[in-house]
């Protein structure tokens, strides 16, 4: 399908993303829609209340969520699909982005006690930075950290890797949970302000704008990771993911490579995080768990690793999936949250299922020879 | 009267074979002794923290006790299988849980608990086998990768199914809510709660070492695990060994689930939130050998409870503010986790591997040549004897 004009030029390469990205919307947008022609009007709750401009609220929301996951599952690709370094650590990397964006773009909130109560702890920063500066500093936190971290873990094997990876992710989220004067606990940091602030406020207009950046900043990193990924530095990142030794015998300083990928994979989590952190307007610890990391993983595994813009379609139809399950539920009111758990098992039946027989996933990854 | 020396030199002769037969080679000596100093600074520093708090300090050694006896159960069979099929299952924490929800069920008709977790110890040993045939032995010669993704599938799917079935709220395994028996001043031993856990968890740290040590069976796994190429090889049925591994793996993970229902409550995430601190204990020993899983089950779980006094101390004095000071104990095993995987990755039981792949060939091509290694008897001995 789009995904063949792998040997392509450049020239044509561009005008193949752009066929890739529209059919990327239309797979984007079937879900949201099929969630609201199904379901009657009304039964909706969370954001559409009245007719059409809650509609397009709700499916925006989905939509702008979409986006940020498909950044993070970009972020994994790099690290992943091309270069095969099993990162069990993603909700650690996006976590450390939308903390360190929250603490920079919000106003001051002091501590709130009320009759020597803690209502509220306050927590670190507040400097009220623009959108940019926020989620610039975030990703040089999470790329930051991500490089600190790969200098003892990239020697590991994957499985080593993996199991370190997800204690540092573990630990930041307990971290996050318990040193509550800097992160506000529980509650976590609220009130985080949007990219733009429109005046009078409009939630359809905020809804589009921040539909607007992400989809700008999806499409920026897309061309920049495939233009990445077609340079000579992305075939070492592919020859070390083949076989390591044989780059080495190169004369590649294959440590260098991985831990480069490493860093800049964690720096697009850490831009995701930004991203989610204004989205949202809040960020809580609990929303960071494994979970999410292996959400991610289907998202890769099904769109085909090793393939941008196939990890993107993985995006948009599992978070399809999930935000699927948030309508059922308002739907069958009488689930409760079993409908989540049901997700979370189809999820898990996925990655079995997708391991077990389709491994190369929707897009496969295109074929390159040496010409 | 002549009879007596030659009597007594028998029973020297035998003493000094049985000497012979527990090979105290020089390694050996060494690691007895340096486990006996590591003993004598614990026992030391208790001593020392009792002296200086009193005897209450004395309740975070038992607890750190009764949580290294659940995780070392629990590490063992982990390590078992990660050391026969190597792969890192992170599903092991959710098959534990589906072992504690077993016993639960059969429990909840009103028999005792030791039968539901005994019915759980064979219903989920054969769960494992069924895990084998059907996902796990269709993804061998793949990578590690790709069997820790169906791992992480299957852990999804059983929590999840758990929570669908018995619902997210936390159950009591029905046993007597007896009152503490006092050991010390302020410090009390709860007897089914904590001695049983701590029975249980000897009970199969002995298990297994017999297993492993004085079976076929338990041979055949040593040897599948240190060189499956060679141990096909040599004629072992690798393929029995590894469902067997299974089994032993997936048992003791329901009896860990158990320990833990018995000792907390009984929740759907009790066996995940355990994972990490089961793969600590793995990694720490060295992956593979139980006797590491064993050494590293002890260090995790005392350094976590015994973490305690240290973080509510620190959040007093102020240095550090903290909401709840023992919430950040579970952070303690993964730091010691990372540092073990950045400084000895081989773990602190282990050797470094190349030398160890080194050393056990150079072992086999000494016993093929006919060769006697130094533990082995002179010959001279036998010769004198005759």
């Amino acid at each position: 399908m789009a995904a063949t004009p792998g040997r392509s030029r450049s020239a044509q390469t561009s005008s193949a993303q752009g066929i890739a990205i529209a059919i990327i919307f239309v797979i984007a947008i079937t879900p949201a829609i099929v969630g609201q022609i199904v379901l009657p009007s009304g039964v909706i709750k969370p954001l559409s209340t009245q007719g059409l401009p809650g509609t397009l609220i709700n499916i925006g929301f989905y939509i702008s969520i979409s986006i940020i996951f498909a950044i993070l599952a970009l972020g994994f690709n790099l690290q992943w699909g091309y270069t095969g370094l099993f990162n069990a650590g993603v909700a650690g990397f996006y976590l450390i982005g939308a903390y360190v964006a929250a603490f920079a773009i919000t106003a001051p909130s002091p501590p709130i006690v009320i009759a020597n109560v803690v209502v509220y702890p306050g927590h670190l920063g507040g400097y009220s930075l623009p959108f940019v500066a926020g989620a610039i500093l975030a990703m040089i936190a999470s790329g930051g950290t991500a490089a600190v971290l790969a200098l003892p873990a990239l020697r590991l094997r994957a499985d080593y890797l993996a199991i370190a990876t997800l204690a540092f992710a573990v630990i930041l989220q307990i971290f996050a949970r318990n040193l509550t004067s800097l992160t506000g606990g529980a509650i976590g940091v609220v009130l985080i302000p949007k990219p733009i602030e429109l005046q009078p406020p409009s939630a359809f207009f905020n809804t589009m704008t921040i539909i607007g950046i992400g989809a700008a900043v999806l499409l920026f990193l897309l061309l920049l990771l495939q233009f990445i990924s077609e340079s000579p530095w992305g075939r070492v990142l592919r020859a070390v993911r083949e076989d390591e030794e044989a780059t080495m015998a190169l004369g590649k300083n294959t440590f260098r490579y991985k831990l480069q990928a490493f860093a800049l994979g964690g720096a697009v989590m850490g831009l995701a995080g930004a991203l989610y952190a204004s989205t949202v307007g809040y960020v809580q610890e609990s929303y960071f768990a494994p979970a999410v990391t292996f959400s991610v993983w289907v998202m890769v595994i099904v769109g085909g690793s090793g393939n941008n813009r196939g990890v993107i379609i993985g995006a948009f139809l599992i978070y399809g999936l999930e935000w699927f399950s948030v309508q059922m539920k308002d739907y069958f009111t009488d689930f409760g949250d079993q409908i989540f758990y049901v997700r979370l098992m189809v999820v898990g039946a996925l990655l079995i299922l997708l391991i077990l027989f389709r491994p190369e996933g929707i897009l496969r990854e295109t074929k390159r020879v040496l010409r | 009267m002549a009879r007596a020396p030659e009597s007594r030199s028998r029973f020297t002769r035998r003493l000094a074979r049985l000497w012979e037969g527990l090979h105290p080679t020089p390694r050996f000596r060494r690691q007895v002794l340096r486990g006996l100093l590591v003993a004598g600074i614990f026992v030391a520093f208790v001593a020392i923290l009792t002296s200086l708090y009193g005897t209450v300090i004395l309740r975070y050694v038992l607890a750190g006790f009764v949580t290294s006896s659940f995780v070392i159960v629990a590490a063992i069979g982990l390590t078992v299988l990660y050391g026969i099929r190597g792969f890192a299952n992170f599903a092991y924490g959710d098959i534990m849980t589906l072992g504690a929800y077993i016993a639960l069920l059969v429990s909840l008709g009103g028999i005792s608990i030791v039968w539901g977790a005994l019915v759980a110890f064979v219903v989920v040993g054969l769960v494992g086998v069924l895990l084998e045939v059907v996902i796990f032995s269709r993804l061998e010669g793949r990578g590690p990768v790709p069997p820790i993704v169906a791992s992480v599938g299957l852990a999804l799917i059983i929590q999840n199914a758990i929570r669908v079935i018995a619902t997210t709220r936390p159950y009591l395994y029905p046993y007597p809510r007896v009152q503490d028996i006092p050991i010390a001043p302020g410090v009390g031993i709860g007897p089914y709660s904590q001695i049983a856990t701590l029975g249980v968890g000897l009970l199969f740290m002995i298990s297994a070492h017999v297993l492993l040590k004085y079976t076929n069976l338990g041979k055949a796994m040593r040897a599948t695990a240190d060189n499956l190429e060679l141990a096909k090889a040599t004629g072992i049925d690798t393929k029995r060994v590894t469902y067997a591994a299974w089994v032993v793996s997936c048992s003791f993970a329901s009896t860990a689930g158990v320990l833990i229902g018995v000792s907390a409550v009984v929740s759907p995430t009790l066996g995940f939130d355990s994972l990490l601190l089961i793969f600590a204990a793995v990694i720490v020993g060295g992956i593979g050998s139980p006797y590491g899983a064993m050494l590293g089950g002890l260090l995790v779980g005392l350094s976590q409870e015994m973490s305690v006094p240290v973080l509510l101390w620190l959040g007093s004095s102020g240095i550090l503010q903290l909401e709840h000071p023992d919430a950040i104990k579970a952070a303690v095993p993964f730091m010691i986790l990372i540092v073990v995987l950045i400084l000895r990755p081989w773990g602190i039981a282990g050797r470094r591997p190349t030398f160890a792949r080194r050393a056990f060939f150079i072992e086999r091509l000494s016993r093929v040549l006919g060769e006697r290694g130094p533990i082995a008897n002179p010959p001279t001995d036998d010769q004198g004897e005759g």
